[in-house]
């Protein structure tokens, strides 16, 4: 285990009974300052990593070094901020009130609570009981106690379940500016824009596994050419010959070509010089979604 | 570790259903110890010198409290040990907790240290209100006013106290081991009422049971507050209460309930370490 990384799991594993594997010889690092986005659809195994982080469940077998500590260790936890699936809390106190009971089991000053309400934008609504709080007001809550301790590390399960869109939007850029400075996070959604626009580096689990870990760049590769061409075969054909082609893919009536993107004018000029009509050509990007569909493709629904 | 308890003795205090047990122990205390023995006396004639009017005099604080606790008390503290762990797996409160700082031993020694200082006013308060029923009766009936000594006191607020820990440790253990409250609370007050309710009776017919009735909570607590000057008649008939002995000695009492709290809270304890933390 290197001391180089916030968090580093090697062939982490948790399997339930002898039929069910939640966690599937896992390989993860997460570098420190870095907002790392953890992917996955229902059920790959997200919630269980996490929970395995701080070490509310146990791994089968593998090992996992967070902050350079065992999971659950006293001193690992004082320097972890965690909300780790619906945030929980006492529900006859008020979200003030809550706070102050975490604040004395974490040993931070209850100066820090006030802060920490206005963040999350709750000051107005923290004397209320946490049972008469909406579902995005409980987030907001469980992202504040997460910050009570001021804590190095950040562990976020689907901070914007439950908030409306304006909601969500606060939310991404709250956490775009958490993750600012030395400060890591770790996010786990399935919000793809969400995560485009928040993380530095984007880890996809499926079944249990890590399939890709990589810049969002990185992960969404190369641009590439879209052209729509008539006839389909005589273009490919003719494209295929040019000069630079690296890749050409008809697919929904397209053509998606892998080039040098300098080459769309040559491609076109090709085309029109073969007789065979060219109604679009154009750059085309892929979505973090299409990569994510793409790589979590036949993912098992899992218990 | 301090701040850890504090945070547990606010939660406790803030909760509803810690003062709801209180009230209904108190109450409870008030019309079975003093409101209807009280009202049968003056139904059947009135005047001092009649048994039960004995029994709700001060010179018999002690006795007329301390016969309650064994069961009555036991049960309702066994809820309030249910309660301040069950309910946390049902709000999914333990997964916050653990994930903060002092860990889960730390946090399990907090919840407990909260539990056995809120358990002092169950003890206290009940002694309190029955000062206050048994002096009031006194002076209105005319009869003397002869209080137990301070040093028996002491020892019935301490038995007293022990016998409740045991019964909440009880209830600690149901809960964490069912992981909730429902199940805890149902097998709680099914072990106590007809487990050691039924074999106790049922040793006055089958002599074999004895040995392991004298091993039993109700059986030990009834020999500890006999200890104390509680008389064996005065238990045998109070309903779903009643016990009839086997007795032992008060050390023997002392050394099996003891017993019984050190492996509740070495079952709870370990059992909530290992355990993970899914819901």
């Amino acid at each position: 285990m290197s001391d180089s990384y916030v968090i580093e799991t090697n062939n982490l594993t948790k399997r339930y009974g002898e039929n069910i594997v939640a966690v599937d010889g896992l390989n993860m690092r997460v570098r420190h300052g870095e907002v790392y986005g953890f992917l996955g659809p229902n059920g790959a195994g997200k919630t269980t990593t996490l929970r395995m982080l701080v070490g509310l469940i146990r791994p089968t077998s593998g090992q996992v070094k967070v902050l350079n500590e065992e999971p659950g260790a006293p001193e690992g936890l004082a320097r972890i901020g965690a909300m780790i699936e619906a945030p929980a809390f006492y529900p006859f106190l008020s979200g003030r009130d809550n706070l102050r009971v975490l604040a004395k089991y974490a040993g931070v000053p209850e100066t820090r609570i006030a802060p920490a309400l206005k963040e999350v934008e709750l000051s107005a609504r923290s004397g209320d009981t946490f049972g008469t709080y909406s579902m995005g007001m409980k987030q907001r809550l469980g992202v504040a106690a997460a910050l009570l301790k001021d804590p190095e590390l950040l562990i976020l399960d689907e901070p914007t379940n439950g908030l409306d869109p304006a909601g969500m939007a606060e939310m991404r850029d709250f956490i775009r500016n958490l993750g600012q400075g030395r400060r890591t996070v770790i996010l786990s959604s399935h919000l793809m824009t969400e995560v485009e626009q928040i993380c530095d580096r984007v880890g996809v689990i499926r079944n249990g596994s890590l399939v890709a870990e990589g810049t969002v760049d990185e992960l969404r590769g190369r641009d590439r050419l879209r052209v729509k061409a008539t006839p389909q075969a005589e273009a490919r054909d003719l494209i295929m010959g040019l000069p630079g082609i690296e890749r050409v893919e008809a697919l929904n009536g397209h053509l998606h070509i892998t080039a040098d993107l300098d080459e769309a004018a040559a491609i076109n000029r090709a085309l029109v010089y073969g007789g065979i009509t060219v109604s679009e050509i154009r750059v085309e990007q892929s979505t973090l979604e299409e990569v994510f569909l793409e790589l979590t493709k036949g993912q098992e629904i899992r218990a | 570790m301090i701040g850890s308890i504090a945070a547990e003795v606010f939660v406790l205090r803030k909760r509803a259903s810690t003062w709801i047990l209180l009230g209904i122990w108190i109450t409870m205390g008030a019309v079975f110890a003093y409101a209807f023995p009280y009202v049968t006396y003056r139904n059947n004639g009135g005047g001092p010198g009649g048994e039960q009017f004995a029994d709700v005099l001060p010179q018999s604080l002690v006795s007329n409290l301390l016969v309650g606790f064994p069961f009555f008390g036991g049960a309702i503290v066994l809820m309030l040990g249910v309660l301040s762990f069950g309910s946390e797996y049902g709000w999914g409160t333990l997964k916050t907790l653990f994930t903060q700082r002092p860990g889960r031993l730390r946090i399990f020694g907090a919840k407990l240290a909260a539990l056995g200082l809120v358990l002092a006013p169950f003890v206290g308060v009940i002694f309190v209100v029955g000062a206050i029923f048994s002096y009031t009766i006194a002076q209105v009936e005319g009869a003397a006013v002869d209080w137990p000594s301070a040093w028996l006191v002491i020892q019935a607020l301490a038995a007293g106290w022990f016998i409740l820990a045991v019964w909440a440790m009880l209830g600690v253990m149901l809960a964490i081991l069912s992981r909730g409250t429902a199940l805890a609370i149902g097998v709680g007050i099914l072990y106590s009422l007809a487990i050691e309710g039924l074999l106790s009776a049922l040793t006055g017919q089958i002599s074999l049971l004895e040995p392991l009735v004298e091993l039993f909570l109700r059986s030990s607590a009834y020999s500890l507050v006999v200890e104390l000057g509680v008389s064996g008649e005065a238990m045998a008939d109070r309903g779903p209460g009643s016990f009839s002995g086997p007795f032992v000695d008060g050390g023997q009492a002392l050394l099996v309930l003891g017993a019984y709290i050190i492996i509740f809270t070495l079952v709870s304890g370990f059992t909530l370490r290992q355990r993970d933390v899914a819901g």
